[in-house]
């Protein structure tokens, strides 16, 4: 301690305490004050004799400042016997109070016990300003960087709102969490409908939801129009401003709105910015923004008007991108059917319910023309008509006005300048007014009618090929000449598909010699239809007395170098020599012919088989086979449609084939070849299938031998029959012959073997030109003349249908039966 | 199953039977009990043999015996057969009842209504 300056005047200590610059208490342990100096009584107003020995230092605390001696000041100066610059308001004489900080000593006598409290009370004033300001400060500091995070936060989510709607769902949260709003609701502005759409809001109980037109008189609308941000700031102001804002407001129990417009561009630049949406948010008290928020409030509305910008230019170009999609679709769709009524078909089913609600297209093709329809509702159906008339004049497009009656688009279905028909749409309204989806509109109409005249096109082809064809098949068959019979069948490939190339023919070489022909060119259409005309003239004129199948083959090899379209097509052929039942055939690359013998099995002639006509790489070495058919043979010649099916290997065609050839080898031949067909092809064939069918001569003799079962004997019957026919037996003799015959082979079972199921029944017949005889035997028992009444009756049949009958019971039963036919 | 060659349906009041396709030993006696068991109950037969493609003594022995219960039950019957034809030539043949045979089914529906 350095020696004591000397001051140049006495201090009296007295003085010195009363006038400190510090005010002074002293006080009992208790609180109660004993002594104060001046400068604590000019202070706070009080009177000395106010306060000492009357009040406790507490009692002039504020409230809250009695709480915290209570619970801070007075256990610590216990416990530690002093406390320092403790802040307390002293509530002054008048009232005011008085920011002081606190130092206090407790003085204790000689046994430790509590003796005063010294207190000294600094004036703090301007301290405690200072720390409020202080604490403002960075509260302010605080709120702007909640805001800045806030904004910073959407900014962000804007950023990655690809849509409208997103943009909106980010936008509508930003002023709760940034201003502490109440509520917010967003509006978008919608130029193509003129309108102003609400399209979120975070409390959906407040505003008014209605769209309005741009032009409203409603806040939204006005602000919108005006690209101003508005801060509404009170009931009164509103009411003054915007009436239908007052009324939501007043609702909803909001005294404070701000209306904020969100626009492109920068908010200093008035000119070139475009408001695409209000915010709207509001505060239940009045509530004033500062200068920082309302900068911040600025700064969302371009973000999110830059935002929503974006995201408008991205709605537009994936719609684009849609319907680009769309067409490109539809039109592959439309390609992969070739007719002209499925093709239709796709183009409503692709059209509902994608873009539209109800279309029909309309074609004027043919006698009746066409109409697909799909979806609901369809126009009133006179405007249509007037609609369809006006469109088909014109070749012009309507698009109607949304409040027009007629309600859908209707669209020419132009294509090589001509109008095919019509496209009607019937879509939602909004779509109806939109300018970018008429031309959508119009390009698919264009690129539908080109499909379509396309299939139109195909049609009239494959009616051409198709008429081509069949006046080919349709040529005369020989016939008349009891020597041989020909049956042929054509059965075209399942509907959708093109005709092919397959034909048959016969025809006569000479009296004598008979030619018969399969064949299959290659491809489908009207060139497979012309060229197998050809291929099939080229056969008839090269066909000659001298030349036979080999020769012919190597004849049309040369003549597919002219007519390239016949190259590596198929066939076989065969010519028969009537008189001596001789067959030479030849096949070039084609199935083999199927022989059913009136004896034995089928078979396939496998002779005589070399490459298809003008093959490049196959064996173009041409055969021929000859072989003698005995009278009865069937000869079958058939394109590989009747036995190739993709469910089915080759090799069981040909076994199925043979099957059922050999089945019905007692058929009559009329009908046979339909028959074949319908077995192994069914309805469903993917190919044309041809059929041609020779049987040659006809038996004289038929010997047929059947077991002693009754349900042969119809068998029997269907044998005999075609053999009668065959011969042109007229059906009264016919008749009369089955029935015999049958009551014959009847009587053998019932009498005969009555006791052997075992045995057999031979039946042999015969035909000439005077008569008909039938013997039928058995090698049963017979046991006298029957009694049986039926029998009796089969008897009388057997009698009374036939000329002469003769039974000879030598062994077993042989009945002869003979009926002369009738004269011609 | 004698679906083949019978079918069933009413003509005015009358049960019409159609016999079809052939008719011989092997199959008359399964139609004879397929036909009476459907006509119990009625008061008016016919029977339409213009379809049949062939008819034999057992075919006959059906139709004989069916006309005669009928008689005997004081039902009416009716027989339509083509003017010619195999079922005509072989119940001209055994002498059928020329009473019974029709040609038309309308002028056979007439006879019975008498």
């Amino acid at each position: 301690m350095t020696q004591e300056l000397r001051l140049p005047w006495d201090e009296d200590p007295d003085d010195l305490y009363e006038h400190a610059p510090c005010g002074y208490l002293t006080t009992l342990p208790d609180g109660t004050i004993v002594k104060v100096n001046q400068t604590f009584l000019t202070w706070t107003g009080y009177k000395r004799g106010d306060l000492v020995g009357h009040r406790r230092f507490r009692d002039l605390l504020s409230s809250g400042g009695q709480i915290y001696y209570e619970t801070h000041y007075a256990p610590l100066l216990r416990m530690q016997d002093e406390v320092h610059e403790l802040a307390f308001d002293v509530v002054c004489a008048d009232g005011r109070t008085l920011p002081t900080l606190v130092n206090s000593l407790l003085a204790r006598g000689p046994e430790q016990e509590p003796r005063a409290i010294r207190t000294t009370l600094f004036d703090a004033t301007e301290r405690r300003g200072y720390e409020k300001e202080l604490l403002f400060a960075r509260k302010r500091a605080e709120d702007s960087e909640r805001r800045i995070q806030v904004l910073q936060q959407v900014v962000a989510d804007l950023a990655a709102a690809p849509t409208e709607a997103e943009v909106a769902e980010a936008v509508v949260r930003a002023p709760e969490a940034a201003f502490g709003a109440a509520s917010s609701s967003i509006y978008l502005v919608d130029v193509e409908r003129d309108t102003i759409v609400a399209v979120a809001s975070t409390d959906p109980t407040t505003g008014n939801w209605d769209d309005m037109p741009r032009s409203s008189p409603r806040a939204v609308a006005r602000v919108a129009d005006r690209g101003d941000l508005h801060v509404v700031g009170s009931l009164t102001e509103a009411k003054q401003h915007f009436p239908d804002l007052a009324e939501n407001m007043r609702r909803s129990g909001r005294n404070t709105v701000v209306l904020l417009p969100l626009t492109t561009g920068p908010a200093d630049e008035q000119a070139g910015t475009e408001t695409l949406g209000v915010l709207a948010f509001s505060f239940t008290g009045e509530r004033r923004l500062s200068d920082a928020e309302l900068r911040v409030v600025r700064l969302l509305g371009q973000q999110a008007g830059q935002a929503l910008d974006r995201a408008r230019l991205y709605d537009a170009a994936r719609h684009r991108e849609e319907l680009a999609t769309f067409l490109a679709e539809t039109t592959r769709a439309l390609d992969e059917l070739h007719r002209l009524l499925p093709r239709s078909r796709i183009l409503v089913d692709r059209v509902v319910p994608e873009i539209a609600d109800w279309a029909a297209v309309r074609l004027s093709v043919g006698p009746t023309g066409v109409l697909e329809e799909k979806g609901g509702p369809a126009p009133d159906a006179d405007l249509l008509a007037h609609a369809l008339a006006r469109v088909t004049t014109t070749g012009e497009a309507i698009f109607p006005a949304p409040d027009e009656k007629l309600g859908c688009a209707v669209l020419p279905l132009t294509a090589r300048g001509r109008v095919l028909g019509t496209l009607s749409l019937r879509m939602a309204p909004e779509h109806l007014s939109v300018a970018g989806e008429h031309a959508f509109l119009v390009e698919l109409a264009d690129r539908s009618a080109l499909a379509l005249e396309n299939s139109r096109l195909y049609e009239q082809e494959r009616q051409i090929a198709r008429t081509l064809q069949r006046s080919l098949l349709a040529g005369n068959m020989p016939g008349g000449d009891a020597r041989f019979a020909v049956e042929t069948y054509y059965q075209a490939a399942g509907q959708d598909l093109e005709i092919g190339g397959d034909w048959f023919d016969a025809f006569m070489i000479n009296n004598d010699r008979l030619a018969v022909a399969v064949g299959d060119v290659v491809g489908r259409g009207i060139d497979a239809a012309t060229t197998m005309g050809q291929l099939r003239s080229a056969i008839r004129a090269l066909a000659g007395d001298e030349v036979g199948p080999a020769k012919l083959l190597e004849a049309l090899d040369r003549f597919v170098d002219r007519v390239e379209t016949a190259r590596m097509a198929t066939v076989a052929y065969a010519e028969i020599d009537l008189p001596t039942g001789d067959l030479t055939y030849a096949c070039a690359g084609h199935l083999p012919p199927l022989l059913q013998e009136p004896a034995g099995s089928p078979e396939y002639l496998l002779q005589a088989r070399s490459a298809a006509l003008g093959s490049r790489a196959g064996d173009l070495r041409r055969t021929q086979t000859t072989r003698r058919l005995p009278a009865g043979s069937r000869l079958l010649l058939y394109t590989d449609g009747l036995i190739e099916r993709r469910t089915r290997p080759i090799d069981k065609g040909f076994e199925l084939l043979a099957r059922e050839y050999a089945r019905r080898r007692d058929a009559p031949l009329q009908g046979l070849t339909a028959a074949l067909a319908d077995t192994l092809v069914g309805r469903d064939n993917t190919d044309d299938v041809c059929l041609i069918c020779l049987t040659l001569g006809t038996e004289e003799r038929i010997e047929r031998t059947i077991g002693a079962d009754r349900m042969q004997i119809a068998l029997l019957r269907a044998d005999l029959r075609g053999w009668l026919v065959s011969h042109d037996v007229e059906p009264e003799t016919r008749d009369a012959v089955l029935l015999a015959c049958s009551e014959a082979v009847a009587n053998a079972i019932e009498h005969g073997y009555r006791d052997d199921p075992f045995g057999t029944i031979d039946v042999a017949a015969t035909v000439t030109a005077d008569a008909v005889e039938v013997k039928v035997a058995d090698h049963g028992t017979w046991r006298g003349p029957t009694t049986d009444v039926s029998r009796g009756r089969g008897l009388q049949l057997i009698r009374e249908s036939m000329d002469q009958v003769l039974f000879d019971r030598t062994d077993g039963t042989t009945v002869t039966m003979r009926r002369a036919r009738e004269a011609e | 199953m004698t679906d083949q060659w019978i079918t069933f349906s009413k003509f005015g009041d009358a049960e019409l039977v159609r016999l079809s396709g052939e008719i011989d030993m092997a199959n008359s006696g399964e139609i004879g009990r397929a036909i009476v068991n459907r006509i119990r109950e009625s008061g008016k037969v016919l029977i339409d043999l213009t379809t049949v493609s062939f008819l034999d003594s057992a075919g006959v022995r059906l139709l004989d015996a069916l006309i005669g219960d009928l008689a005997a039950q004081g039902k009416r019957a009716r027989l339509v057969v083509g003017e010619r034809g195999p079922a005509r030539m072989t119940l001209q043949l055994c002498a059928f009842r020329e009473d019974v045979l029709e040609t038309d089914l309308d002028r056979a529906a007439a006879e019975l209504g008498r």
